[in-house]
């Protein structure tokens, strides 16, 4: 059966897969950025008009505050009358709750007067504006939304804008109206040809290959996959240029369409001019963006700018086919991963093995969720910019690519030489990475000597009360480590502290502990090796136990020493204890938050800070959650090279031959 | 047989048909509206609201709302609130200081603008610039309930008269002061920029200016610091490295004459310690100025989660009246913002509670904006450096003032 045998070869199979899902993606991918543009078109149209009708809202208002809401009525209902899309529109006066004008029957009559207990929302609206506005200029940056567009359905939009006077925003004009949604014609026919073109081509080939002598199937599987990688590029760039092709021809009628609309809008306005006293309009400030920033695309009298068109056509354009490469890679990836053949050994291995499978999907879905949703969000945050004032922003616009990464770790700049001498940038990533790993064997290295040493003086034999002193040593540990970090950062005081107390009646000077860097480095590891120190002990104590004593003997009876017995029969039998616990002790020491927050803070001046804490400091105080994710992302790749590094070097987890 | 079980099942419909009924019907008039508040209040304070929100229950039964109190430990308060509420999952009503007030604001869908609401009278009602701290670019996003700031608390048996002036204190100071005995004659945590901001504000300086643009390194500000140097070095009339348990325990054991602190100080004072309360000091080198504490005002927002916003704000209404106000400041010792309160007997004639009144004539609320979180970490780093005596106050506070700039630019990001 040889058309069965190429068909079920793993390149045709893969072939089949990668494309079907690399042209569906795409598709949709065209589809999201077609109903973008479209819901943009809609939107500018809206906004157009009720922009015009804002700057005569504020010039009725200027001319005439008090009695401005017979003129309002007036104008809303030639505006509706002359454009008969527009469904209702409301101007109200929110700086002092005011209901101006409404051409909706539903809102209750007669207008002008106060607002209503359930009209809240209008009030709350116009003073979310007027604040945006305010806030926009204050800060000279345009972030927050100075138009507010709600979409009711598919062909219905309300859009409020702001007027002001006298410089000061005093309300909005809201303007509902019925939109066109004209429909995609459907791309079925493009889609299926995508799909099947490359698939028979692929037989075809396969097939003269065979009928040549060349392979038979299976045969060499980097052949084949060349040939549909080649084939899979040809449908998806074929895919692509069609798509947007399509976009652009649908972003050019728009373009003309919205043009015409101004003209109508213009017009519509001129007419009204007569009766107040509204400048001419000399250029197209109503087709703006959320922000009010004027597009600059429709001229003042209706043209179209062609460059801006295009440009904004190629930075739409470029949206799209960022997304298009991504899944573009991705369908690389699926038919690498069927055509070598590790799909069927995927499949093979969970048939063989399903009964262990299904003990472990549990497990595997609690990971995947509480740690792997989890982790993967982090990453995907640390590529952002995020902070607190953008985050309910789509990740998509706030993409920054590596750049976070980039300023963590390109900046070298951790010494500069000034007038005073050398000056230290505490902040820069390289020394707080320098006073990370300082801190981290420091510490490893106090923990596990003492602990070492405990153990063997609980180990000897004869010793009386070591249930006591277990527990006494024990306490260090089982107290919680943030009252323990307070206290000694108590003892620690210049002139009440214990510490100085006992120095001083020694002699000595007293020290200010949290002045310099390094004695603020040394509060931290008096503490933390008073922490951790129990830990190891208990684990050393573990693995003393498993000693078996003929090998002491046979040491003792062959003559060798104390300190030889220590170095040739102790230290390697508890190696394969002793090396996990200090992995482990090296990743709690690494990220050890509390103690360095606690006793020193920090101090001074932020030189003892270690990379957990500065993430907090990014994360909590300075609320740049992408930055702060990306710190942490770089934690974690240190923390893993080196465990995965130790493990290898130490080949730690095998026993003693 | 068959009779007979029909019969049971019959009569066993209809009995399951009137409880359904009756629990219907039962729901049907208990479905009042029930307001959830979160506080985080404990001890004194807890039991004075909890009464005061009773007494609310018992006005509002007639409108079938009722409310019920959840005390919250403080820790996790600000970061439950804004996981919960923006989900749902929230109170109706929450109490908390104004300091998060504009982080909230700026992150969305946590606080309910309630200026719609606001009537004159409610709005009069208030002492002066109390309101004001709950306005965030000028809309306003609750009511204010109570406020604290620090103000100067003496030792009775070692100081007779508090000093007005600056002078007047470092000459007290000085004569009450003993290094080498652990004495001191004032003590406060003069390196937490919460307090500093006292003297800071005297001298006219500020952390930000209207925008808000961050100023630290405003030439008021470096003014203020040389004159807490010159109490630190010339003077030597405060302690090293202060840390609020260090000032409470010398208080407490009488080796500390003044203190700059607030209510909360008070809770920490040994029993039989006579204390005494004034406002703080003018300062002579700020020309005669008074010093301004920072205020922190807790206030009642509503959150916009809530389906009941109007009955959420009528009882936010009934905590800030007068009544109310009654019994959480004779009962529960708090400053309320209410103007009508003080006019009471039991309020005017309490020394803790009408000193804290007086201060509040020279205190400023302090800024609610996001940004001021930003501020704090370079500000207490300035502050370390400069009280050290490692940096001058110029460089130090020039530091503070760059790092500020490019964490508040960092998070106004234009589009």
């Amino acid at each position: 059966m040889k058309l069965r045998a190429l068909l079920t070869q793993p390149a045709t199979l893969g072939l089949l897969l990668a494309v079907a899902s690399g042209v569906l993606l795409s598709e949709w991918f065209f589809a999201q950025a077609q109903d973008e543009l479209l819901a943009e078109r809609q939107e500018r149209a809206v906004v157009m008009q009720a922009m015009a009708l804002a700057d005569q809202v504020a010039a009725v208002e200027a001319a005439a505050p008090d009695s401005s809401a017979p003129r309002l009525a007036a104008l809303s209902r030639a505006w509706s009358a002359r454009f008969s899309d527009i469904v209702a529109i409301r101007v109200v006066r929110s700086a002092d709750a005011q209901f101006l004008a409404s051409t909706d029957p539903r809102d209750v009559a007669p207008l002008p007067r106060q607002l209503a207990r359930e009209e809240k929302p209008l009030y709350d609206l116009g003073q979310e504006l007027r604040a945006n506005v305010e806030t926009n200029a204050a800060e000279g940056v345009f972030r927050k939304k100075q138009i507010d567009v709600a979409r009711l359905d598919r062909t219905r939009l309300r859009v409020a804008v702001p007027y002001a006077v006298g410089g000061q925003v005093l309300g909005f004009v809201q303007v509902e109206q019925r939109v066109a949604a004209p429909a995609l014609p459907p791309a079925t026919g493009r889609v299926a040809v995508a799909i099947a073109a490359p698939i028979a081509l692929f037989l075809l080939a396969a097939a003269a290959a065979w009928r040549r002598g060349r392979t038979a199937p299976p045969g060499r599987p980097w052949a084949q996959f060349g040939v549909a990688l080649l084939l899979l590029g040809a449908a998806l760039y074929g895919e692509a240029r069609d798509g947007l092709a399509e976009l652009g021809a649908r972003h050019e009628r728009f373009a003309v369409e919205l043009a015409q609309q101004y003209t109508a809008a213009k017009r519509e306005f001129e007419s009204a001019t007569q009766a107040l006293a509204v400048k001419a309009v000399t250029d197209n400030r109503w087709d703006v963006d959320d922000y009010q920033r004027p597009r600059a695309i429709i001229g003042a009298d209706g043209s179209v700018d062609r460059i801006a068109l295009a440009d904004e056509l190629g930075a739409r354009a470029t949206r799209v086919t960022r997304g298009l490469w991504g899944n573009a890679a991705l369908s690389v990836l699926v038919l690498g991963f069927v055509a070598f053949g590790y799909a069927r050994r995927l499949r093979l291995t969970l048939v063989e093995h399903k009964i262990a499978y299904r003990y472990v999907a549990p497990a595997i879905l609690g990971m995947l969720v509480l740690v792997f949703f989890p982790f993967i969000y982090g990453v995907t945050l640390s590529f952002t910019d995020t902070t607190l004032f953008n985050e309910n922003l789509p990740l998509r616009e706030l993409w920054v690519g590596l750049k976070n990464y980039i300023v963590i770790l390109g900046d070298f700049q951790v010494i500069r030489g000034t007038e005073g001498g050398w000056v230290v940038n505490y902040q820069n990533f390289y020394w707080t990475l320098f006073i990370t790993i300082a801190w981290t064997v420091c510490n490893v290295t106090i923990g596990v000597s003492l602990g070492l040493l405990l153990a063997l003086a609980l180990n000897t034999k004869g010793l009386r009360f070591t249930n006591v002193y277990r527990v006494l040593l024990i306490l260090p540990w089982a107290i919680p480590n943030y009252i323990t970090a307070l206290t000694w950062r108590g003892m620690f005081h210049k002139q009440y502290g214990v510490i100085n107390q006992v120095i001083q009646m020694f002699g000595g000077e007293p020290v200010s502990w949290f002045d310099g860097v390094f004695t603020s480095f040394l509060t931290g590891i008096a503490t933390n090796g008073w922490l951790s120190f129990p830990f190891m002990m208990v684990i050393t104590l573990g693995g003393l136990q498993s000693i078996p004593q003929d090998a002491y003997e046979a040491a003792r009876v062959e003559g060798a020493s104390r300190w030889q017995q220590f170095r040739h029969i102790t230290l390697p039998y508890l190696r394969p204890t002793l090396i996990p616990a200090i992995i482990i002790s090296v990743v709690w020491t690494f990220n050890m938050f509390n103690i360095i927050y606690l006793v020193s803070g920090g101090e001074p001046a932020g030189s003892n800070e270690i990379l957990i804490t500065q993430a907090y400091k990014i994360a909590f105080e300075k609320y740049q959650y992408g930055y702060a994710a990306a710190y942490s992302v770089v934690i974690f790749m240190i923390l893993l090279v080196y465990g995965v590094f130790q493990n290898r070097v130490t080949r730690a987890t095998e026993a003693i031959a | 047989m068959k009779a007979n079980r029909l019969k049971t099942i019959l009569g066993s419909a209809r009995v399951w048909t009137v409880l359904v009924l009756a629990a219907w019907a039962v729901q049907v008039q208990a479905a009042a509206t029930t307001l959830t508040v979160w506080h985080a209040y404990r001890g004194k304070e807890k039991a004075a609201f909890e009464k005061v929100v009773a007494n609310y229950n018992k006005q509002a039964a007639a409108k079938g709302v009722e409310a019920t109190t959840l005390a919250v430990p403080y820790d996790a308060y600000a970061d439950k609130i804004t996981a919960a509420v923006p989900r749902g999952k929230g109170p109706d009503v929450f109490i908390f200081a104004q300091d998060r007030l504009g982080g909230w604001v700026e992150g969305g869908s946590t606080v309910e603008p309630i200026g719609f609401f606001l009537d004159d009278k409610t709005r009069n009602q208030f002492l002066p610039s109390m309101l004001e701290a709950m306005t965030y670019r000028n809309t306003v996003y609750g009511l204010p309930l109570n406020y604290k700031s620090i103000t100067l608390i003496y030792n009775k048996k070692l100081v007779k008269v508090p000093p007005k002036s600056s002078g007047e204190l470092v000459k007290l100071a000085k004569s009450l002061t003993d290094a080498a005995a652990g004495r001191f004659g004032l003590a406060y945590a003069y390196n937490d920029y919460y307090y500093h901001a006292a003297l800071q504000n005297a001298f006219g300086g500020r952390a930000f200016d209207p925008g808000p643009k961050p100023v630290l390194n405003a030439p008021q500000n470096i003014a203020a610091m040389k004159l807490l140097l010159k109490w630190i070095r010339q003077d030597a009339i405060l302690p090293a490295e202060p840390s609020t348990a260090l000032i409470t325990s010398l208080f407490n054991d009488g080796k500390a004459a003044m203190v700059f602190s607030g209510p909360w100080f008070l809770g920490e004072v040994a029993p039989g310690l006579d204390y005494g309360l004034a406002p703080l000091p003018t300062i002579d080198e700020a020309g005669g100025k008074p010093m301004r504490p920072w205020l922190t005002i807790e206030g009642v927002y509503v959150a916009m989660s809530s389906r009941h916003k109007e009955a959420a704000y009528d009882l936010a209404k009934y905590l800030v009246s007068e009544e109310a106000g009654l019994v959480l400041a004779v009962e529960g010792r708090q400053l309320h913002t209410n103007k009508a309160v003080y006019t009471h007997k039991a309020v005017a004639d309490d020394p803790v509670l009408s000193a804290f009144r007086k201060q509040l004539d020279t205190a400023t609320p302090m800024p609610n904006f996001a940004e001021m979180t930003v501020m704090w970490s370079p500000a207490t780093t300035a502050m370390n450096t400069i009280v050290r005596g490692a940096a001058r106050p110029e460089v130090a506070l020039e530091k503070a003032q760059r790092t500020v700039e490019k964490d508040v630019a960092a998070l106004r990001k234009g589009r």
